[in-house]
Order: structure tokens, then sequence, then C-alpha cells
């Protein structure tokens, strides 16, 4: 079991890695050309600043204070709330000094701040960090300093508050349903995990039940009387048990996992009633229950799909077929079921051990109206466009074999 | 069959103590000479090279090493060995892969004592065992190899191993329940002819089987030079 807790979570790591890991370093990576694009305007504008030096020594600490704070913007975990306040409070003063150091040209022109757009960077980190909740929290102490820095509501600067608010309102929120879908498709991977688990567990715990009930019927039969009984009894159930998880024949609730999708989830809660239209389904399934202590069952070892209908019409007449042997070979007759999945059409032979029809006899009952039940059958597999055979060889029992042409339908052309 | 001259030597491999017992006694009380048992699969490779039985009865479901590798590492070392499959759940896969890589027999749990003594005499003497079930898998893996789109036939490739007309006639009876005298007598064909068949239907599929993994190795190593 921990082997599995392992791997889940391996995977978890893996998947959050590849969703969230992205942003943060396109945030470094942000942060750093912007410290460089801001120097640069300072740099190209160096005559619109009166006290240049309140701007020098701004940059500096700016400069520093970028490269050395790069881990911080690694990861959520490394990204503290104490760094995300001076890293905010830095650019707020940054934007605050810009009327102090440069002229009252620069400002009433709309020029840039000290910091520009290196401030979309800390207010990013807030949304990257928290979502949309903390970007809000961030972009409006920005918003209010850029209207102090201008000292008036004037119509560009209030265009850039807003552009600032709505960009990191919008990433705060993709950053949570992203978050969310990740997690969703993390809750897949544990689901998927234990029911693989689950199956391979049941698959050991069959065995060992198999092998009492085959052991009980084994001993049961050489000790006789009751135990005997008890031995046929158990040899049933051991037949029943096997059906059910050889080859997982019986449909079981499966998980169909899309990364993108994490509403396919649900789909686990919803599935059971299926197989109610067109769609294929594979025949084996349907014609497993059948096999018993005295019914065996053999077929190709991978699904033999058809269309919904015909494998329904088929799987009836099977059973008509198998009522047909108990009624006219008797109770301790024996019966094999073979499925053949042919190219161009899916076989399927009932053989009885009974004492047969001889030669002649079955003309003449079919005459006389007396194969009712096989009529039947040939009836419904004549609609389905295939046919029911009847060869009856004296001593070797009775075969039907009933054939349904694949090129029918939607599922035709495997 | 003639069993009289020297005991045949078994040995039976089975996690369940309960049914290696069982199975033994049966066996030894029948006058086979069993001369080992394994209850993990690396037991069963170890014990089996030493006791050097002539067929070995295996459980599929084994700790340490599943079956199927047991099938193939002993096989591999003594192509003469004879493995009868004895298995309680029947997984397809594994049944159809053990038989593919040597085992020659294959039944069921529940099958009588009288039928398990009877499968490994059949099987000692190099006869085939086979289930219905067993023959409905093999008709569908012949099936599966004349359908799948051969990767890039070349030259020297393999061909898909296919059946004849006889002998898909023959597995479909097998398939269907029909005992070998049974066999014969419909087709009009000696009991050993029917035998043979069965026994053709099995080889193609175990030689089709080694030369895939001799090329795989071939491949494999000339990747590597």
């Amino acid at each position: 079991m921990s082997g599995v807790g392992e791997t889940v979570a391996k995977q978890v790591r893996v998947v959050r890695m590849s969703v969230e890991q992205p942003l943060w370093r396109a945030l470094s990576g942000y942060r750093v050309l912007t410290m460089l694009y801001a120097i640069g305007l300072f740099a190209s504008a160096y005559d619109e600043f009166d006290r240049p030096g309140i701007a020098i020594a701004f940059y500096v600490v700016l400069f520093v204070w970028t490269l050395a704070t790069l881990p911080r913007v690694q990861s959520a975990v490394a990204c503290t709330k104490r760094f995300l306040a001076v890293d905010l409070a830095i650019a707020l003063t940054g934007i605050v000094l810009t009327p102090l150091a440069a002229d009252d040209h620069h400002i009433s022109g709309g020029g840039p701040t000290l910091p520009s757009i290196w401030t979309a960077g800390s207010v990013l980190a807030y949304a990257i960090k928290g979502g949309w909740r903390w970007a809000v929290f961030a972009s409006t102490p920005v918003a209010v300093a850029n209207l102090i820095e201008r000292g008036s509501p004037a119509r560009d600067t209030v265009h850039n508050v807003v552009l600032v608010w709505v960009a990191s309102i919008a990433i705060g929120y993709v950053v949570e349903v992203a978050r969310a879908s990740e997690r969703t498709l993390a809750r897949a991977l544990e689901i998927e995990a234990t029911t693989r688990e689950r199956e391979r567990l049941a698959r050991d715990i069959h065995d060992g039940v198999l092998q009492v009930l085959a052991m009980v019927q084994r001993r049961g039969a050489v000790l006789g009387g009751e135990a005997g009984e008890l031995g046929r009894m158990a040899g049933e159930q051991e037949i029943a048990l096997r059906t059910l998880v050889s080859g997982g024949l019986v449909p079981v609730s499966r998980i169909s996992l899309d990364a993108a999708e994490g509403a396919v989830v649900r789909a686990v809660e919803v599935e059971v009633d299926e197989a109610d239209d067109d769609g294929p389904v594979d025949l084996r399934s349907l014609l497993a229950p059948y096999a018993a202590a005295k019914v065996s069952f053999a077929e190709p070892g991978a699904p033999v799909p058809l269309p919904a209908p015909s494998a329904k019409e088929l799987a009836a007449a099977v059973g008509a077929a198998l009522d047909n042997v108990r009624r006219h070979a008797g109770e301790d007759a024996r019966a094999w079921i073979l499925v053949e999945d042919e190219p161009g059409e899916v076989v399927v032979t009932v053989r009885d051990d009974g004492p047969g029809i001889p030669e002649g006899r079955l003309a003449q009952a079919e005459g006389e109206g007396r194969l009712g039940v096989a009529l039947s059958i040939r009836g419904r597999l004549r609609d389905l466009g295939g046919s029911a055979e009847l060869v009856s060889i004296p001593g070797q029992g009775t075969e039907v074999e009933l054939k349904v042409p694949k090129a029918r339908g939607k599922a035709g052309t495997r | 069959m003639s069993e009289q001259q020297s005991p045949i030597r078994v040995m039976v491999v089975d996690d369940h103590p309960m049914w290696r017992d069982a199975v033994a006694r049966d066996l030894a009380e029948s006058g086979f000479d069993v001369v080992a048992t394994a209850g993990d699969g690396e037991q069963a490779v170890r014990r089996a090279k030493a006791a050097a039985p002539d067929v070995l009865v295996l459980d599929l479901n084994l700790p340490q090493m599943p079956g199927v590798q047991v099938c193939k590492e002993l096989v591999g070392a003594n192509p003469a060995l004879r493995v009868l499959v004895l298995s309680a759940s029947g997984e397809h896969a594994d049944v159809l892969e053990a038989v593919k890589s040597g085992a020659t027999g294959y039944l069921l749990k529940s099958a009588s004592t009288e039928e398990l003594l009877d499968a490994v005499r059949r099987t000692a003497v190099g006869d085939p065992v086979f289930t219905p079930g067993l023959a409905g898998l093999v008709l569908g893996e012949y099936r599966r190899l004349a359908s799948d789109p051969a990767p890039a036939t070349d030259g020297d490739q393999p061909k898909a191993p296919q059946l004849t007309d006889r002998e898909t006639e023959v597995l479909r009876l097998v398939a269907k329940g029909l005992s070998y005298k049974q066999i014969a007598e419909r087709l009009v064909i000696s009991h050993r002819t029917v035998q043979n068949h069965v026994q053709n239907t099995l080889g193609k599929l175990q030689l089709h089987n080694r030369v895939e993994l001799v090329r795989y190795a071939i491949e494999r190593g000339l990747d590597d030079a």
C-alpha cells in the first residue's frame, strides 16, 4: 500500500510543478527584465530629473533587491508574506519618490514612475501566490500611490491603474482555476491508483478463495456422501467466481482520465448503465455468465466487440440454445460454448453431449415443427443478417452454430 | 501408455501448502515419483534444477517470481522438461503466455483427481493437454497473429505462424469439448494424427515465440554495440 501512496505523491508533485512552476519562472524573468528596463528608462531621460541622486539611490536598492530576492520568486513556499510586503513597499516608495526626483514637466507629461512597470511584477507575485483577492489587495495601494504621484486623476493614469487592476485580478483568477483543476487531477490519479490496487488485491484474494473452493470440491468428490454435495456446491461457486475474476469479463467501473478536464472524474459516480445505445459491447461479458459446472465457455482471450443490439440478440440465442440442451438432453448433459472472432463475422457454437438427433430425423422433426426453439433461434439470427446451423452427429451430441456478420452497424470496420 | 518401467518424476509448485500437499499426495499414491515441491517462484527454479523432474506441475500465481517466468527459465534451461499448468483463476493472458513459453498442458484446479493424473501422464509423454478454454485462447491468438499488421514486412522477418485448415478444424473441435477419440471419429483420422495436429498448433506458437525473442535480443544487441 505504501508503494502506491508514494506513487500518487510523486505524480501529484510532478503535476504541481507543471502547472505552477512556469508562472513563477516567468515572474522571475519579468522582475529582472523590468528592473533593467526601469533603469534604462531613467538613463534615457536623465535630464528630466531635478534630483537624480534620489533616483540613483532608489535604483541601487531596486537592483540589489531584485537580484537578491530571485530565490523568493521560485515557488509559492519561498514567496513569503514578509517578502511580498517589503516588495510592495519598495514599489510604492518608488512611485511616491518620483515627484521628488523628477521635474514637474516629467510628472505632468505622464512620464513613467521610478519603478515603472516593475511594480506590476510585485502585484503579480501577490496574484500567483494567493489568487485574485490577494491581487485586489496589492493593486489597490499601487493605484492610490499612482494617483498621489500624479497629483490629479488624469485620464492616462486612471487608464494604467485600471489595467494593472484588471490584469492582476485576471491572472490571480487563472491561477486559482489552475490550482483547482490540478487538485482535481491529483484526486483522479489517486482514485485511479487505489482502484488499480483494489483490483490487484481482489485478484489475490479471489485466487485464494478459488483455491479453497476447488479444494473443497476435490476432497468432497473423494469423500462422497454429504461431503460430496458440499463439494459440488463449492464447485459451482468456484466457476461463478472464476468467471467473474478471469479477464474481468463482467464490466467493471472504469475511470477514464483526461488531464485537461477535471470533470471527467465525476463520471466515476455516474456510469452504471451503459450499452443502451448502439455502442459496441464485448460479447464475452454477455456470455460469460452462462458458464457453469456443466457449461464450459471458450473465448479468444480478447474483447469481441459487437453492436449492443446484435450482442444482446446473440446472447439471448445462446441462452435459448442452452435451455434447449437442458430440455432435450437432460439436466446432466454437458455443454460447451465457443466464441470465435473471425475477420468478417462472429461465430458462437453451442454443443452438448446429449444423444444427438439421428440423420433424417432432423429434417423430419423440422417438418413437424418440433424444433421450435431451434427455429426461433434461426429467426433471431436471420434478423441480424446472420445464420444458425444445427448439426447433429450421433454419439457426439448436437451443435448449434450461430454466425453474425460484423460489417453491420457502426462497429463495422474492425 | 507404458509408464511401468520407471515412475514419472514430478515436481509440484504451488504457494498454497494445502494444495501442494494434496496434489503431491495424489500423485505419489498413484505411483508417480514426487521428487520435489516448491512454494514460490525462485525456490521452484532452484529446486527444479537440482531435482531434474520430468514433469513440472505449476501454479501460475506465485510469490517472488510469477509462474510464467518460472516456466520460461526452466524450459529455456532444459527443453526436455514438460510443464503442466494447474491454475485456479485461469487468467487468460498468463495462461497463453505460459503456453507460448513452453508449457504443453493446462488444467483448472477444479479438475478431478483422475483428470489431473491423466493430464500428468499425458504431459510426461509429450501429449499436449488442452481444455476447451485453452483451445479457444489458442485459436484467438492465431487469429490475432494473422490480423495484426506485420511490422514492416521485409524478407527476413519471420512470418506469423498460421494454422492449416485441418489444424483449425481440430482445435475448434477441442474447444467445443470433443475428446481426441471423438475428433478422430468425426474427421476419420487416427487418434495419433489428432494428437499431432494439436501438438503442432502449440509447437508453431512456441517456435514463433522463440524466434521473436531471438530477434528481439539481436535487435537489442545491435543497438548496444
